[in-house]
């Protein structure tokens, strides 16, 4: 008898100190929006448990299940929003390669705040969403990894590069130049493919496959991977209309490297209600 | 998916995307018969357009060695090994395409190349298909065989790498069939690499963009034959534009190759992409290995390669192989005398069927040498 009572006493007291739980997505006021996953600041926001669906609608899809689900949390001091998301990832991704996929997450919030909500997959013809995606790769190298093949993979072959032969003087304008020519997607100013200053980026769809550029919502980001997984801060404008104690709504994806998930091969949630909260 | 037609398989099949052929389709014609796998496409290719970052490993052109050769390792026997049941009933494929055996959830039956596959670029090369024993190299005819398989993208008309990709970054160019990424609208997402049987589009890890050959169009656009081509070492090679085969024209040097002599084959058709480089199958390796890899037409396309000599217009066409840079859309024949005709009619070129032969005697007979040829 004692020892139950002793164990009623011990499960009480670890429920009281772990986090306040809540069926929505709460965005809490606060002064100042923390933009390190591990600040004391996420505290005073209650956690959702947002559980997430294999991309099972249009092809190619996420045949095995991964990321079960994901912990939200959410600040916003007034004109930003901040989501902290954290799921379990036995495994660190942060090298693209061949048949190397990165990890990666997003959120997605409709354009308009409307009554009917766009498609919960990527929004729909005349009912955009706006997606802000972070990837694991560009954070390591906003973390100060290099833009070369050698910081991917230190024991890469390399027999010459055109551009870094003389007469052509390094840093010169004229190498860079020669070296854009083989760089197409750089050279087009694909957003995408770096080097990259930020972890994340603003991106707007209308419907699976439309995913293009948005345009700015000032998206920030930082993602750190500790043993049981990533916890990323994703930070953007607060979504235009969303007043104190108005609701709209949020998804999310998740994207594991190690499970080859990529594009629409991802693990993600329907809408769930976002509501700001002054308190 | 839409219905549409495959020539190379003798039926309808279904693709992703309904049928749109372009308004001329490049194409080209490769003699496996000459090529001595020196690589100078190879490396004509490379120090061209992929000599960047990220693009190390990648080999838009290649030449490899079969039958043991592939690169990336075993791009063929993996797929032949999931594709089940290749059978032929004539010309009629009875089997399933990869887009008729995608599985659920699935566009295209297809695999994905781990790193270690790109590390061997020529394995297998010069390996004979047996081992030679007890002086069997001594005697005619060999009894082992290998060749040389060059290869680069396909350009195919229903494209699983185009048919992969879930967001419409590749294209195929309506005024002359190439096939390319957009590069701006990439997100990298690797599924045209997993889908593409040939294993010719390449993820670049510095640009988080798939890349791959894009038949040097800004050449190709004026009239000219892409790097690999005009750089061939042993002429085995001709670009220029393929029509359907009900509308084969006898003076299209590749229609005629390809619909009318039937000499030149596709690359496993049986995949069902209706790919447009079309291979003189290797007279010396063996039919069935050939009907493997170009389709039920490969021992009639031996015979009539072997008949060469016997058919002018055939082998004053091949004479033609690498004699301009031109796209050569036209070609006639007079006698002796082939002549390559230019997109605009123009005569680009005459060449003899044989070269005057001047044979100097061993003995000069005024000073009463002996002569000895020197380099």
């Amino acid at each position: 008898m004692k020892q139950s009572i002793l164990l009623l006493l011990l499960l009480t007291a670890a429920c009281s100190r772990g986090p306040k739980m809540v069926n929505e997505v709460v965005a809490v006021a606060a002064a100042k929006l923390p933009t390190l996953p591990a600040d004391s600041a996420w505290d005073a926001a209650p956690e959702h448990l947002a559980a997430l669906l294999p991309q099972d609608l249009v092809e190619p899809r996420l045949a095995t299940p991964s990321t079960p689900q994901i912990r939200v949390r959410s600040l916003t001091n007034g004109s930003e929003i901040a989501i902290r998301l954290e799921w379990e990832d036995a495994s660190k991704s942060e090298t693209p390669g061949p048949s190397k996929m990165v990890d990666a997450c997003a959120i997605q919030i409709p354009e308009k705040m409307e009554k009917d909500l766009p498609e919960p997959q990527m929004g729909q013809e005349g009912k955009r969403v706006q997606v802000t995606y972070w990837r694991a790769d560009w954070q390591a190298t906003v973390d100060g990894r290099g833009d070369t093949i050698r910081d991917l993979y230190p024991n890469a072959a390399i027999d010459h590069y055109p551009f870094e032969a003389k007469p052509l003087e390094k840093g010169s304008d004229a190498q860079r130049e020669m070296a854009l020519r083989y760089s197409p997607a750089r050279a087009l100013g694909n957003i995408r493919s770096g080097p990259r200053a930020a972890p994340v980026e603003d991106l707007i769809a209308t419907g699976p496959g439309t995913l293009s550029p948005g345009p700015s919502l000032g998206a920030a980001g930082k993602g750190v991977f500790a043993a049981k997984g990533w916890t990323v801060v994703i930070a953007r404008k607060l979504p235009e209309g969303l007043s104190p104690n108005q609701r709209t709504s949020i998804a999310f994806a998740v994207w594991q490297g190690s499970q080859q998930e990529s594009g629409a091969r991802k693990m993600r949630s329907g809408w769930i209600p976002l509501v700001r909260r002054n308190q | 998916m839409a219905r549409v037609n495959n020539w190379q398989i003798g039926r309808e099949m279904s693709y992703w995307y309904p049928e749109a052929r372009p308004k001329k389709q490049f194409a080209a014609v490769f003699d496996t018969n000459k090529c001595i796998a020196c690589q100078t496409c190879t490396l004509a290719c490379k120090t061209t357009w992929t000599s960047g970052k990220g693009q190390e490993y990648m080999l838009w052109n290649n030449v490899e060695t079969k039958p043991y050769g592939s690169y990336p390792l075993a791009y063929d026997l993996k797929l032949l090994d999931m594709l089940n049941g290749q059978a032929w009933n004539g010309n009629k494929y009875e089997g399933q395409t990869l887009f008729e055996s995608a599985p659920a959830g699935e566009r295209v039956l297809g695999w994905r190349p781990e790193q270690q596959d790109y590390a061997y670029p020529n394995v297998g090369e010069d390996d004979c298909a047996n081992q030679v024993d007890h002086g069997a190299f001594l005697s005619l005819p060999h009894m082992n065989w290998f060749f040389y398989l060059a290869r680069i993208c396909n350009h195919c008309t229903y494209p699983a790498c185009l048919a992969s990709c879930p967001r419409g970054s590749i294209y195929k160019r309506p005024e002359d069939g190439i096939v390319l990424v957009d590069q701006n609208r990439c997100r990298g997402y690797q599924e045209c690499v997993k889908g593409c049987p040939y294993k010719k589009v390449f993820f670049n890890p510095l640009t988080n963009t798939s890349e791959k050959c894009i038949a040097c169009f800004p050449k190709v656009e004026q009239g000219i034959q892409p790097q690999c081509f005009v750089n061939c070492i042993g002429k085995i090679r001709m670009a220029g534009f393929l029509n359907k085969p009900e509308e084969a024209r006898a003076d299209n040097p590749i229609d005629y190759l390809v619909h009318i002599k039937k000499v030149a084959l596709p690359l496993f058709p049986q995949f069902g992409l209706e790919p447009n480089v079309y291979y003189i199958p290797p007279i010396h390796a063996p039919a069935s290995f050939n009907r493997q890899l170009f389709g039920p037409g490969a021992a009639e396309a031996m015979k009539i390669y072997r008949n060469a000599a016997n058919d002018p217009d055939l082998a004053g066409l091949l004479c033609l192989f690498g004699s301009t840079e031109k796209m050569v859309t036209r070609f006639r024949r007079q006698g002796d005398l082939v002549t390559a005709v230019g997109d605009g009619g123009a005569d680009l070129v005459r060449v003899p069927m044989h070269e005057t032969v001047h044979i100097r005697p061993a003995i000069d007979p005024m000073n009463q040498l002996v002569r000895i040829n020197i380099p």
